[in-house]
């Protein structure tokens, strides 16, 4: 583990542009048509019980990074195991990411652009950080929500003004009930993006006050549910329902559809900037998780020496990982939350916290 | 050692800036597309026609550009489809076409009636240099063609020149609606909604308007107007809606700005001119014995423009008379818009969507055969009031003195 801290507010930080990270780029909950703003919601609520179950788990082993607390709780080998598992997963979100702001970049804005080379270039800016460690990371994070805040704040006023938005396009509410939004919310929001809080487990140990620590954590889910929730609303009141599911990158056709006063238009920036942003984030967070997590389980001296290869390793994962968009969009809605996602955020954490709970009772 | 390293790790930072060229577009290599006209040949293949900028004529008027050579310069290039026919049109054209400022898109009139326009629209929407935002027109009787050659006057692009008028037209006097790619296909695929675009016509000889000396008189001969208003069913165009019906579409689906509303008075025909200033629509559905009921209700504001009979206006039970008069005339639009889109059975209103919104279980069943059986049934209510504010700058007109002289 590395010595480094971070406070209660960077974590704020780096949860809330961690979580805004793809969310920003892909269409979410689309099946729940003009009631995926509710989906996102419920998602939202499902993420402060995660992360209660994570802060929980934190709060008997506030020393130790899951990797280590897992071998306390469940046994030196199977621990081991289950640990490994998860750096794996962190690494191949990590790509999964990757590749969703690669093909974002080389569809939108890039075209003659090989993936790889955008990748790697985006890569490369990630590894930079991470070598720096934890400590930097979130200090760029402080710096960069203040710009992602602006041009959020301008973004917003800019579409309220063009006179785009169409509320009608919200109705009718709840029209095949709350039931299948409970569905949607259980098959995806929940997982993605609020159980993707599960890597901040491994940087809980870093923060200095670790009481405060669990009022950032709710209070990032919480904003970062709210404003998701306000980007879903934007693009189905914009765009309607019909072309939100039709779209890759949704709120960058919000954002092309706003024309105000003959010349204020095509500000597509707003969405490149923000999303890459976000998106460089998410993926340094993960990068960063990984790097720890496996410096502390090969016990691994300097942990800044695995950066270059774990980055390698996610680059050329992200452009192995389908042969075209279809194929990964399709891996990321229907395989990877049920088989993925659900064991690694939901089910595995909570059976930790049941067992630490029974075995630190013991104790005393 | 150490400067190996130091060599190996500068070539690869110019490695990483050099893909700032990667695809660069010099502004001498590009071409920019301002409109794009689709027709259908004998042969059935896609005919475009690619209207580009010159951009040393368009230059301002202190330069004196603009008076040598024409604005624009047009290709035309054909293909099974528009990918293919925009393609093809670098076997003409010595520049990379580039479609991020195309604003218009033409349609022909028959291509939109024969084979409906749902099929060509992907490429634009799908394309990520093509804008969606771009507003789309229908040639009323004449050739997509046509209308993007043609020259046009004040405003030196004609593409321009047919959104601007567009824009205006809709500001002003509100027969017309801009209508961008985005919209029209949204209401394309609503089952509860079909789409209306506007159409725009030639005016005279189509061989003059590609000349120079068309914009060189002062009554220019060869001009591009808007006309009527074209109703699409299945995405096929059947029916053009002109005048007043055509503005009673556009007061249902609130987008009527400003306006002007005869009413006649005392025997007279259209003898008072009552300006709309600002005006709300809604438009609300409710479910009655299984039966959908639409209830329409407009409130608009406005002045007197014009009298041209002696009307004494400071007389405040006059301008209720006033207000009832145009609240009937209003009510007729839309009602006859109403009955003409009924007997299309074609609901370019969004009833259907004002039902989905209402009461979304009967929709499901409803929502089958919206269009053919249960629109064309369709009661509306239209509740209409509106309200005269002020006179003007005169309250009696001048010639009430006269008559009362007499």
């Amino acid at each position: 583990m590395e010595k480094a801290k971070i406070s209660a507010y960077q974590l704020f930080v780096l949860i809330l542009l961690f979580e805004h990270g793809t969310t920003l780029l892909l269409p979410l909950a689309v099946e729940a048509k003009q009631d995926a703003w509710l989906s996102v919601l419920l998602g939202m609520v499902g993420g402060f019980v995660l992360f209660w179950i994570y802060y929980g788990l934190y709060q008997y082993y506030p020393d130790n990074l899951p990797t280590e607390y897992v071998q306390k709780i469940i046994g030196k080998v199977l621990g081991r195991l289950l640990g490994f598992f998860f750096l794996l997963y962190f690494m191949y979100i990590a790509s999964r990411d990757l590749r969703d702001f690669g093909e974002m970049l080389v569809t939108v804005a890039y075209p003659d652009t090989p993936l790889f080379i955008v990748s790697a270039l985006l890569m490369l800016v990630m590894v930079y950080t991470v070598r720096k460690g934890i400590e930097v990371l979130a200090r760029t994070g402080e710096l960069f929500f203040i710009i992602v805040y602006l041009l959020a704040i301008t973004g917003f006023i800019l579409i309220v003004a063009s006179g785009l938005l169409n509320l009608t396009n919200l109705k009718p509410v709840l029209e095949e009930g709350i039931l299948s939004i409970m569905k949607i919310t259980f098959t995806q929001t929940l997982y993605f993006p609020f159980g993707e809080v599960v890597v901040f487990a491994m940087i809980l140990p870093y923060v200095n006050q670790s009481k405060k620590a669990k009022v950032a954590g709710l209070f990032a889910i919480g904003l970062s549910g709210i404003n998701i929730a306000i980007i879903t609303v934007l693009n189905i009141s914009v765009l309607g329902v019909d072309l939100v599911s039709r779209s890759p990158f949704p709120f960058l056709s919000t954002i092309q559809t706003i024309r105000l006063a003959e010349f204020l238009e095509r500000l597509d920036v707003y969405f490149m900037l923000t999303s890459i942003i976000c998106g460089f984030f998410k993926i340094s967070v993960y990068c960063y998780v990984a790097v720890i997590g496996i410096a502390d389980l090969f016990n691994i001296k300097e942990p800044s020496r695995l950066v270059y290869p774990i980055g390698i390793v996610i680059l050329f994962l992200s452009i192995t990982i389908a042969s075209n968009v279809s194929e990964h969009i399709k891996e990321g809605l229907q395989i990877i939350p049920f088989f993925v996602h659900l064991p690694l955020q939901v089910v595995i954490p909570l059976l930790l916290l049941i067992i630490a709970f029974f075995k630190n009772r013991k104790s005393r | 050692m150490n400067r190996k390293w130091m060599f190996l790790f500068l070539m690869l930072t110019g490695l990483a800036l050099t893909s700032g060229c990667w695809s660069k577009k010099e502004l001498t290599d590009i071409a920019f597309v301002s409109a794009l006209g689709i027709d259908k040949n004998e042969e059935g293949k896609y005919v475009g026609t690619i209207q580009l900028i010159n951009p040393g004529n368009v230059a301002g008027g202190l330069q004196g550009g603009g008076g040598e050579a024409p604005s624009i310069t047009t290709y035309s290039s054909t293909g099974d489809n528009i990918v293919e026919m925009s393609r093809r049109a670098s076997t003409k054209i010595s520049r990379r076409l580039y479609y991020s400022h195309t604003n218009l898109l033409v349609i022909n009139e028959e291509l939109a009636k024969e084979e409906g326009i749902i099929n060509i629209l992907d490429a634009f929407d799908r394309d990520p240099e093509f804008r969606t935002t771009a507003t789309i027109i229908i040639a009323h009787d004449s050739k997509a063609a046509d209308i993007v050659n043609t020259l046009t006057g004040v405003d030196k692009i004609p593409a321009n020149k047919v959104i601007k008028t567009l824009k205006i037209t809709e500001q002003r006097w509100g027969e017309h609606m801009e209508v961008s790619i985005q919209e029209g296909i949204k209401n394309l695929i609503s089952p509860g909604k079909e789409p209306v675009i506007t159409g725009f016509r030639m005016t005279g000889n189509t061989e003059q308007g590609k000349k120079l000396e068309n914009i060189q008189q002062s009554a220019v001969e060869e001009n591009i107007q808007a006309d009527g208003l074209a109703v699409f069913k299945d995405g096929k165009l059947v029916d053009w809606f002109q005048g007043e019906t055509a503005r009673g579409v556009t007061w249902i689906l609130d987008k009527i700005k400003v306006t002007d509303i005869n009413i006649s008075w005392e025997g007279e025909q259209e003898a008072v001119a009552y300006e709309v200033l600002r005006q709300k629509t809604k438009v609300s559905a409710n479910m009655k014995n299984g039966q959908p009921k639409i209830s329409i209700h407009v409130d608009a504001e406005g002045d007197i423009g014009e009298v041209m009979v002696p009307v004494d206006l400071t007389d405040p039970s006059v301008l209720l008379n006033i207000e009832k008069t145009v609240e009937k005339k209003i009510q007729k639009e839309i009602n006859d818009a109403i009955q003409r889109a009924q007997k299309n059975q074609t609901d370019i209103f969004g009833f259907g969507e004002a039902v989905h919104r209402s009461d979304p279980k009967a929709w499901k069943k409803l929502k089958q055969d919206w269009n053919n059986v249960h629109f064309p049934q369709l009661k509306a209510d239209v509740t209409v009031e509106a309200f005269v504010r002020r006179t003007g700058l005169r309250n009696k007109p001048y010639f009430f003195r006269m008559e009362s002289n007499q």
